[in-house]
């Protein structure tokens, strides 16, 4: 009981305390804990915790294969994508470059490299032949297998050739271009997690269709203030004119107006005075595109993002901002035990 | 007049896989054939660019990449216009990368301006410090002493033989401050760990979804300027003259939005229709 | 703790620093003497608050949507037969919020323990996965019915944000289940959730103190908890008196948050004048 009920709250009143308070005492040994080693310490944690995490990953979609359950071809790709990414990272190194130090016949070293490098043979020859004397070539994508890189510098030592295969050094494999890790995270990894990115793009289009519906007044300042900043963001808007927008404005009030006094003489008299207003004064200025700025979309957009968002926001961040400190502080002090299970 | 009524009341119920098929239209559409509209940078974009511009030849920026590939296309161009600025401007270019896969953004970037387009010679012109874990504790460290956090950069050279890297210890030893980022750890943390306590000007890049949450400290001035999204990006771009990925991007997102809005507008007519038959009933 | 033990072990404490502050507070850095002691005045009314609460002080709590609707959720889907999903965030249990999605699960492994239907909490984080095994465990246990709980009903999916949403997403597909909770710190991916969780018709609430995610889960969902209701919820659902008393202790402070954003309006208006030579602005900033 002791182990799991008394000593983790010690264990998080003490180092919260410690965290919180060390912030204002300049003693070396407090502010290293506090700035490094707390942080670190969690890292290394973490870092030991994804074992446990891929175990049970790896033990349920194994489970979701032999027992043949709905989906498990899924199931066998995760693993098949697990063992591949494991493998690229820790098992095989995937990067072996060629290096060419000497040549006796640059045509002949050419006509092996030219396919190689995906140039033609003269081109080849060409770069073989401004090469410094004393110095080497290397081809620049490296080999995913030792065997693939040993096959090239076979064949160009074959053909009179003096080259070399040179590992990339472990860790650096990573990091390094056209490595097998490398050439995962940039042909895989990142096509997929942009697509799902891009998916955002579908589902904000049909989630707005559903939701933004006139139902009362605050649904209705919620769907024009975000029509104003969807169109007033991107070039499309500095293309609306104020005009255009003000006969807007004129027959939303028109409509207002037969809302309230349900008398179609003032209707027309308000929507009728109003386009004629617009109208002259259209013709007084010679309709700037950008003039008056209340009413252009751009400039709108700006206002709305810099104050009304900007209110909200900052209230929104002091209320969560104090709800994360009382939540802390009722951690430290030991009032909140459910995280234990209490 | 009734049928078109009952056609509008089925289309507001309209399956979302429909609304996709037009998304995607929309979206490809402009990328073959460029509509080329005018793009008008904001006071935030500007602020940015204005900053930057007052840097001079030799002053030393820190850059900070904090995104992977999902939110590449978003962030990417303006990493790429923004590191473009710099080196137009012999700024030193300092790269570190709070993300594990920012490092292969930096790299991608690198690759592009510094190396194809610039001509710049590494740990002269630019370093990539590279990745280190441990989120604002990582900013910690920087502001209280960078060689601790890193001791080698991405490339495993050790920092005493890089020349760019003679006289730097701290942030405070930097004269710009950029972060190029698409959440956590990112933004939010440079201006509380980094920007705030040392004082270094700073600016910052991030998606659109994240400009709500880092308005509050543009405004106050903590933040000299952001550049908000693909928008962003575009609005970079046509301020250093050099039209890229974000400025191409801007007509696909420019179409898609009206079609947006076209569908906000047609779902709210089949909700009239639909309200006034119940009610009628 | 009785009231006259609190009482001597805080004035003890207070005799003892004050004794510190005035022989000179050694080691304390100075310059940020401001944020000590707001955190002193915020701790000290977070205490008193929970302190009263727990004395029987009656404290009405405004009933929050959301969290009445979590039971509903769970009622739901023990008539359907289908299982109860819950999203704990994205994050690590480093981040408040992740503690607090965490604290909810709890609360919500009890029902599901109770009315006996099938939870299912797939995670990104392999120290979540412990925590939330070990919250669901106690819940099954607590309310007797330790043969229904089975570790894999809290199971890790991957760390990798996009992927993890991909995943949450094919067991919604494949699963169907009527009741989706997202509890947590979200990103980017709270509206491929939410909009997938909608597509099959599930009842979804969602609490979150990310602001850029509220918009989407509020557009997406039938409830959402926004910011301090999320932090309120373990309060709330479990009506304990001392959990009470801190969110009133929240209310109050934000009255004293408000007040000190006027006095400072003022001064700071006074300073640009030049009528005070004292900036409140520079003095407030944390160094």
């Amino acid at each position: 009981m002791f182990m799991k009920r008394q000593l983790p709250i010690a264990i998080a009143a003490i180092i919260g305390f410690i965290t919180l308070f060390g912030w204002f005492v300049s003693e070396p040994n407090i502010k290293s804990f506090v700035d490094d080693d707390a942080t670190q310490w969690f890292d290394i944690l973490a870092s030991f915790a994804i074992f446990l995490g891929a175990l049970n990953l790896l033990k349920l979609q194994a489970m979701k294969v032999m027992k043949q359950q709905k989906g498990w071809p899924y199931a066998a790709l995760a693993i098949a994508g697990f063992l591949f990414s494991f493998s690229a990272g820790f098992i095989l190194l995937g990067s072996y470059n060629v290096e060419i130090s000497q040549y006796n016949d640059p045509a002949k070293v050419a006509t092996v490299l030219a396919s190689e490098i995906n140039l033609d043979e003269k081109s080849t020859e060409n770069i073989l032949m401004a090469m410094p004397e004393g110095d080497t070539y290397t081809i620049e994508t490296p080999y995913f297998t030792k065997n693939g890189a040993e096959d090239v510098v076979e064949k160009i030592n074959a053909a009179g050739g003096t080259a070399n295969m040179r590992a990339t050094e472990w860790g650096s494999h990573i990091s390094t271009r056209g490595s097998l890790f490398n050439w995962m995270f940039r042909f895989i990894f990142t096509p997929l997690s942009a697509t799902m990115f891009a998916l955002l793009a579908f589902f904000v289009a049909s989630a707005s269709y559903r939701a933004f519906k006139i139902r009362n007044f605050e649904a209705t300042l919620l769907l024009v203030s975000g029509i104003i900043i969807m169109l007033g963001r991107v070039p499309i808007g500095g293309n609306i004119s104020a005009w255009f927008i003000m006969y807007i404005v004129v027959l939303s009030i028109g409509a207002g107006v037969n809302t309230w006094f349900k008398n179609r003489t003032i209707t027309l008299a308000t929507v009728g005075g109003g386009i004629l207003l617009v109208t002259i004064a259209g013709f007084i200025t010679g309709w700037p595109i950008d003039q008056p700025g209340i009413f252009y979309l751009p400039v709108l957009q700006d206002w709305i993002y810099n104050n009304p968002n900007v209110a909200g926001a900052r209230a929104i961040m002091i209320g969560i901002g104090l709800g994360i400190f009382a939540t802390s502080i009722r951690y430290i002090l030991g009032i909140e035990k459910s995280y234990i299970g209490e | 007049m009734e049928k078109f009524l009952d056609f509008i009341v089925r289309a507001g119920s309209l399956d979302r896989r429909y609304i996709f098929v037009v998304i995607a239209l929309v979206v490809l559409l402009p990328l073959f054939f460029p509509l080329g509209l005018p793009i008008r940078p904001t006071i935030a974009s500007q602020k940015v660019y204005d900053v930057v511009e007052e840097l001079n030849a030799g002053d030393k920026a820190l850059v900070s990449f904090e995104y992977g590939p999902s939110t590449k296309p978003e962030i990417h161009p303006m990493a790429v216009a923004l590191l473009r600025h710099l080196f137009e401007k012999d700024v030193k270019v300092y790269i570190t990368c709070l993300w594990p896969d920012g490092q292969f953004m930096a790299m991608e970037a690198l690759e592009q301006v510094a190396e194809d387009q610039y001509n710049k010679v590494y740990g002269e012109d630019y370093v990539l410090l590279g990745f280190r874990p441990g989120n604002e504790a990582v900013i910690k460290g920087l502001v209280s002493n960078l060689r601790k956090v890193f001791t080698v950069d991405a490339n495993g050279n050790f920092l005493d033989d890089i020349p760019m890297m003679t006289g730097i210890n701290q942030v405070a030893d930097f004269d710009y401050l950029f972060s190029a980022s698409a959440g956590y750890p990112g933004t939010v943390e440079w201006v509380q760990y980094a920007a705030d306590p040392v004082g270094i000007t700073m600016s910052t890049g991030t998606t659109s979804i994240q400009v709500n949450e880092v308005m509050p400290y543009v405004q106050s001035g903590q933040i000299k300027g952001i550049l908000g999204g693909m928008p962003g990006a575009a609005e970079y771009e046509s301020l250093i003259g050099q039209a890229g990925i974000g400025t191409s991007g801007m007509d696909a997102q420019s179409v898609a939005h009206v079609v947006i809005v076209a569908f906000i507008i047609f779902g709210n007519i089949s909700f009239f229709v639909e309200r006034r038959r119940s009610k009628k009933y | 703790m009785k009231d006259k033990q609190f009482w001597s072990v805080a004035g003890i404490i207070f005799v003892l620093f004050m004794i510190y502050w005035f022989a000179g507070h050694p080691y304390f850095v100075s310059e940020r003497s401001v944020m000590f002691w707001s955190i002193l005045i915020v701790g000290g009314v977070l205490i008193y608050s929970t302190r009263m609460a727990k004395r029987g002080e009656k404290i009405f709590l405004r009933t929050i949507p959301g969290l009445k609707a979590v039971e509903e959720a769970v009622g739901r889907s023990t008539e359907m037969g289908k299982p109860v999903l819950y999203v704990p965030g994205i994050m690590d249990m480093d981040q408040v919020e992740t503690v607090a999605g965490v604290v909810v699960l709890g609360h919500v492994a009890k029902m599901t323990a109770r009315y006996e239907t099938s939870l299912n909490v797939p995670v990104s984080r392999a120290i979540v996965m412990k925590a939330a095994r070990e919250s669901c465990r106690e819940s099954y246990l607590l309310e007797g019915r330790p043969d229904l709980f089975h570790n894999d009903m809290v199971h890790y999916l991957t760390d990798d944000q996009f992927a993890y949403a991909a995943g949450v997403n094919g067991i919604m597909l494949r699963e169907e289940p009527a009741a989706c909770l997202y509890m947590g710190k979200f990103y980017a991916e709270s509206l491929l959730l939410a909009e997938t969780g909608n597509s099959i018709g599930a009842i979804q609430i969602a609490g979150t103190a990310s602001p850029s995610q509220i918009p989407f889960f509020v557009t997406a969902c039938d409830y959402t908890l926004i910011g301090e209701e999320f932090f309120a919820a373990s309060a709330y659902l479990s009506q304990e008196p001392e959990l009470i008393g801190g969110v009133k202790g929240q209310d109050t402070l934000k009255l004293l948050v408000t007040a000190t954003v006027f006095i400072s309006l003022t001064f700071n208006f006074f300073h640009d004048l030049g009528w005070i030579s004292w900036d409140i602005l520079g003095y407030l900033t944390v160094q």
